[in-house]
């Protein structure tokens, strides 16, 4: 008998039907999350309970050039507690207290640290060594040892600027530490450690090391002797006159290697923390300042360059110039009718003006340029500043006027070495760096940083002359300051009237800097000091940098080895003597006259005939001195024979040169400009040897 | 005890997909419960078995005693019924957030789960003295007064789950026992627009609802579990860490003890409500499937068997049943997976807890009297 109806059993049929509807929609969504969204589930499971705690890669070393530690990395302990296990143990206070004490924190901090809702926390970083031997001892439970590095500059402040900072967590911050801190810093690990939903570390779960990659070990091109050098010589200047700052860079001009580079104020990289924070800007390559006279340099590299003026040239100084209804006038004095090498080694401002003017806009510019002005050397310390640079287009002539003598625009000391590094190195202009090798882990060279020639600014020829006259600079000139016994000096003094705010140049605030280099016929080294604001008089550049930078050089000169040039001799017993005038003479005449009159020559240059000798004929020297003979490229068998003159007129006093130096003829050189007169006719035949005066004069 | 006729004549594949479901749910819990108190990780266990066993013993009992004395004692069952509802919001206790629990010798019994097997009896009876006769709105308001006070009362406790698996019993039941379609759908279709009508004028206008801001959060959160108002770490976090568990699970699944989500107690309440997500994670898509395909097959063999019955009053309470478990299992796994709202329906035979494992176990005994009373036997 069925009790149930048609009309039940359809429906319970219809019920069926929802129910399989049902459980079919169900299918479908586990379908849907479980084949088609698993993977992506799978990982938010993962992220769930994966936590990881970085572990810090050891930081690389810096070595100087010899392999002298400069920055190292040492094994602290970094202290964390799991307040979960400390609660287990119920002993809280007890343990903050015994925390406390050891830690030399505050005990109320501790029980809250030791006590807060995590399973990871620190509780002190980077603790010395004894003080995580005390707390290993204490045996509590739930505390932890995390090996972390912690940077170590075992020499102080020595190179601060340069090596940097490092913080904490063991990332540079300043300096080489942040330049190069992909290289240096390494790649951080990790361990990966498995957690529950209240934070808990499972025990015997998925523990996963990531281990760091260590950073390399790198040598910079730095000398920790020069370094010293020049950070005793920077702290003394800085003590006697104490300058609102100061900076000293020696750089080997031939590789554009930094040896040496300081700046004041500076501070301890270990507790940079206890320094204002403008201690840390490196003076050296993060400021720009209006380098005066120094960059001088410029003008004179490019107009001999040109060929608008060699050094016999002859100039006027009325003691002041006016351009464009602007009077400038040239320091103090009235320099009158001097030679091309005395406008240098006098500075004086007209004879520059006049070059600049001479050469206009576009040629300046472009040296400028060539020099690496108004750009990045590319150093490799963060921050670099551009410098300040007027826009050609806005230069008018006042402008350069003012610029050839080492106004309005401003530079960097480290572009300002560089440049005066290319005069140094026969023209090429070196990059400047600091990073010399780097080091795989076993200490075998991984790579070598080449010298990179950045450009030839001006020819060998040009840079040489310039080499002579700068050292005329020192000998007779403004920079005599800077002459170091035994060493052929070249070099330039700078004293700048700094800019106030108000755009105006300040009455009593002057940067005095000299930038020179030795030995002046084979420079190894460069050298720029400046001292910004030094107080007290005097305060020009030969006064206050150039004493700086003459200890600098010749204790860096000892140090390296550098064979010396002149003899040294007991001053008072040494009567004085006049020079003999060389010129002109065949070499073993000239060295006999030399010696006649008690002075020992030192040639210069092939050849056999003088042109050119140092001190210059009549000066009044010490007997036993030395004298630089410099020699011309006639040839023995040259000299045997006749040449004809050659027409000279209308050709430039480098041609003129040039030109007679080729027929093994010596030229005496009148005025500036182009040739319009000489004494011996064209045509006419005369022995090797012969001496032709040509008169010159500007193109008007 | 068990007659050997009985034995004889019982529906082998349903026996048969009841033991594998109770085996699965045994393997599921033990693997779910094992964290849930590290001190103890298998009283969860212990429990669920002793449960199990008591219900055998009330399986005998129903099997000795004829189960039509339901439909002779109605009266008395309904009012006691509601009775002990009443009392239970008197003197009951609370835990988790309802006041449904009752405690007898260290035995905690949630009421409203024997309510449940109670109700199905009496109403198969009110039902069945009235078929043929629930063709207009006028006929069938008796029966909706007759479900609505057990319903206000579970409601009072507040339940809401167990509110709803009342709410689809009387819908299954009234639609097999003949009610008008036209209005059962009516009312299933009005309810749910005045329900969401009232949460947009909640949200737009303030309008007052009879639940607590959390409470209706709760409800709502399932659409976008991560909008919950702290990132999916409010109410939101159960779907979404639910969510993770199962789909992480893959195809094959993590394996036993391996889930964790479950084991490290990102999931809560992973061996009771979220139970599903265990399957889901530990056993993959093959595992949840094969949990699906097992209850299909219960709920198949349920409907034979009402098909077979041997009065329409037997037939009712089959179909009870089949409507209680249908909506617990579509529940439960639908709030695991994200498609309903998550209110606290357990898994039968799967999540942990004794009133469900008791109350279930009597609903098979009577479902066994039904099919070994109703089959005829032909010798």
């Amino acid at each position: 008998m069925k009790t149930t109806n048609i009309e039940s059993r359809k429906r319970i049929a219809s019920l069926f039907l929802i129910f399989v509807a049902l459980i079919g929609a169900l299918f479908v969504r586990f379908f849907w999350i479980q084949v088609v969204r698993g993977d992506e589930l799978a990982k938010q499971a993962l992220d769930n309970r994966m936590r990881e705690i970085p572990v810090k890669a050891k930081r690389g070393i810096l070595y100087d050039r010899n392999g002298r530690e400069l920055a190292i990395s040492v094994s602290t302990d970094s202290i964390y507690v799991n307040p979960a296990e400390i609660k287990k143990a119920g002993e809280e206070e007890k343990t903050a207290r015994e925390l406390a004490a050891v830690l030399e924190m505050d005990e109320e901090k501790v029980l809250s640290l030791i006590t807060s809702n995590s399973s990871f926390v620190w509780l002190k970083r980077q603790v010395d060594f004894n003080v995580s031997q005390q707390l290993k001892e204490l045996k509590i439970d739930g505390i932890g040892f995390h090996e972390e590095s912690r940077r170590y500059y075992p020499k102080g402040t020595l190179a601060c600027h340069i090596l940097g900072i490092s913080g904490t967590d063991h990332t540079g911050l300043d300096g080489i530490d942040l330049y190069y801190e992909k290289l240096i810093g390494g790649q951080d690990g990790k361990i990966v450690i498995e957690h529950d939903a209240a934070g808990r570390q499972i025990p015997e779960a998925v523990h996963r090391y990531v281990s760091p990659t260590e950073g390399s070990d790198v040598v910079l091109t730095l000398d920790e002797t020069i370094q010293y050098i020049v950070e005793r010589e920077l702290d003394k200047i800085v003590e006697a006159r104490q300058p609102k700052a100061a900076c000293a860079i020696v750089m080997d001009p031939k590789t554009g290697e930094i040896l040496g580079m300081a700046s004041r104020p500076n501070f301890d990289p270990n507790n940079y923390n206890d320094f204002p924070a403008k201690n840390r800007r490196n003076f050296a390559v993060n400021n720009a300042y209006e380098p005066g006279s120094t960059m001088k340099i410029v003008t004179a590299s490019a107009a001999m360059e040109e060929q608008l003026v060699s050094s016999q040239d002859r100039f006027n100084c009325p003691g002041y110039i006016k351009v464009g209804g602007h009077r400038i006038s040239c320091s103090d004095t009235v320099h009158g009718h001097q030679t091309f090498s005395e406008v240098v080694e006098h500075s004086c401002n007209v004879g520059f003006i006049n070059l600049g003017l001479k050469m206009g806009i576009d040629t300046y510019y472009r040296y400028l340029t060539a020099f690496g002005f108004g750009a990045k050397t590319g150093i490799d310390l963060p921050g670099e500043a551009t410098g300040i640079v007027m826009k050609e287009s806005q230069v008018k002539q006042i402008n350069l006027a003012t610029m050839s003598m080492g106004q309005t625009n401003a530079v960097t000391p480290i572009q300002l070495v560089t440049a005066a590094s290319a005069i140094a190195n026969g023209g090429a202009l070196m990059k400047p760096h600091l990073l010399k090798k780097v080091l795989d882990g076993d200490g075998n060279v991984q790579k070598v940083v080449e010298p990179v020639k950045a450009q030839q600014v001006i020819s060998k020829e040009t840079a040489d002359e310039l080499c002579l006259i700068l050292e005329g600079v020192v000998l007779n000139g403004s920079g005599r300051n800077a002459a170091v016994e035994g060493y052929r000096v070249a070099g330039k003094t700078g004293t700048a009237q700094k800019v106030g705010e108000d755009g105006r140049y300040l009455k009593s605030e002057y940067v005095a800097s000299f930038l020179g280099f030795a030995p002046a016929d084979d420079p190894q080294l460069v050298c720029l000091v400046v001292v910004d604001a030094p107080k007290g008089y005097p305060y020009y550049g030969g006064w206050v940098a150039a004493p700086v930078f003459k200890e600098i050089i010749s204790d860096s000169l000892r140090y390296l080895g550098v064979p010396r040039t002149v003899m040294e001799e007991k001053e008072e017993k040494t009567p004085s003597v006049a020079v003999p005038d060389v010129i002109n003479l065949p070499i073993d005449e000239g060295i006999k006259s030399l010696q006649n009159a008690g002075l020992n020559a030192q040639v210069q240059g092939e050849g056999d005939v003088i042109w050119g000798q140092v001190p210059k004929a009549h000066a009044s020297v010490k007997r036993g001195s030395r004298v630089v003979v410099y020699l011309s490229a006639v040839s023995e068998q040259s000299g045997q024979g006749k040449v004809t003159v050659p027409d000279l007129e209308g050709k430039s006093i480098k041609e003129v040169a040039r030109i007679l130096s080729q027929l093994g003829l010596h030229l005496a050189p009148d005025g500036y400009g182009l040739a319009f007169e000489q004494d011996l006719a064209a045509g006419q035949q005369v022995s090797v040897g012969s001496t032709i005066s040509v008169k010159f004069q500007p193109l008007e | 005890m068990i007659s050997r006729r009985t034995l004889k004549v019982i529906d082998k594949p349903f026996l048969l997909v009841l033991t594998a479901l109770i085996v699965f749910g045994l393997v599921v819990l033990t693997s779910a419960s094992s964290d849930v108190n590290p001190g103890a990780p298998y009283i969860f266990l212990q429990k669920q078995l002793l449960s199990l066993v008591l219900g055998l013993v009330l399986i005998i009992f129903i099997l000795n005693i004829d189960y039509t004395i339901a439909s002779r004692y109605n009266r008395l069952l309904y009012l006691g019924t509601n009775l002990l509802l009443i009392l239970v919001l008197v003197l009951g206790t609370e835990m988790r957030g309802s006041q449904g629990w009752i405690s007898i010798g260290g035995l905690n019994l949630q009421v409203a789960e024997f309510a449940k097997i109670l109700i199905i009896l009496c109403f198969a009876d009110f039902l069945s003295k009235r078929q043929g006769m629930l063709n207009t709105l006028r006929e069938m308001m008796p029966c909706f007064l007759y479900m609505g006070l057990p319903f206000l009362l579970i409601m009072l406790q507040p339940d809401l789950g167990t509110a709803l698996v009342f709410l689809a019993i009387t819908m299954g039941m009234m639609f097999v026992a003949g009610a008008n379609p036209k209005i059962l759908v009516g009312i299933i279709v009005g309810g749910l627009g005045v329900i969401i009508l009232a949460l947009f004028l909640h949200a737009k206008f303030g309008m007052w609802l009879p639940l607590e801001e959390y409470q209706l959060k709760r409800l709502t959160v399932f659409v976008d579990p991560y909008n919950d108002g702290k990132g999916g770490r409010g109410a939101g976090w159960n779907i979404i860490q639910s969510l993770v568990a199962i789909g992480s699970g893959g195809l094959f699944g993590k394996g036993m003890f391996q889930g964790t989500q479950a084991q490290l107690n990102f999931l809560p309440e992973h061996h009771t409500d979220f139970i599903f997500a265990v399957v889901g994670e530990e056993f993959g898509f093959v595992g949840a499937a094969l949990l699906l395909l097992l209850f299909a097959v219960l709920l198949l063999r349920c409907i034979y068997i009402a098909y077979n019955a041997k009065d329409f009053f037997s037939t009712l309470v089959v179909m009870g049943i089949i409507s209680m478990w249908l909506f617990h299992i579509c529940e439960n796994i639908g709030m695991s997976i994200g498609l309903l709202p998550v209110t606290g329906v357990p898994l039968p035979f799967i999540s942990y807890g004794a009133s469900f494992m008791l109350a279930n176990m009597i609903a098979i005994g009577i479902l066994i009297s039904i099919n070994v009373k109703g089959r005829k036997i032909v010798f």
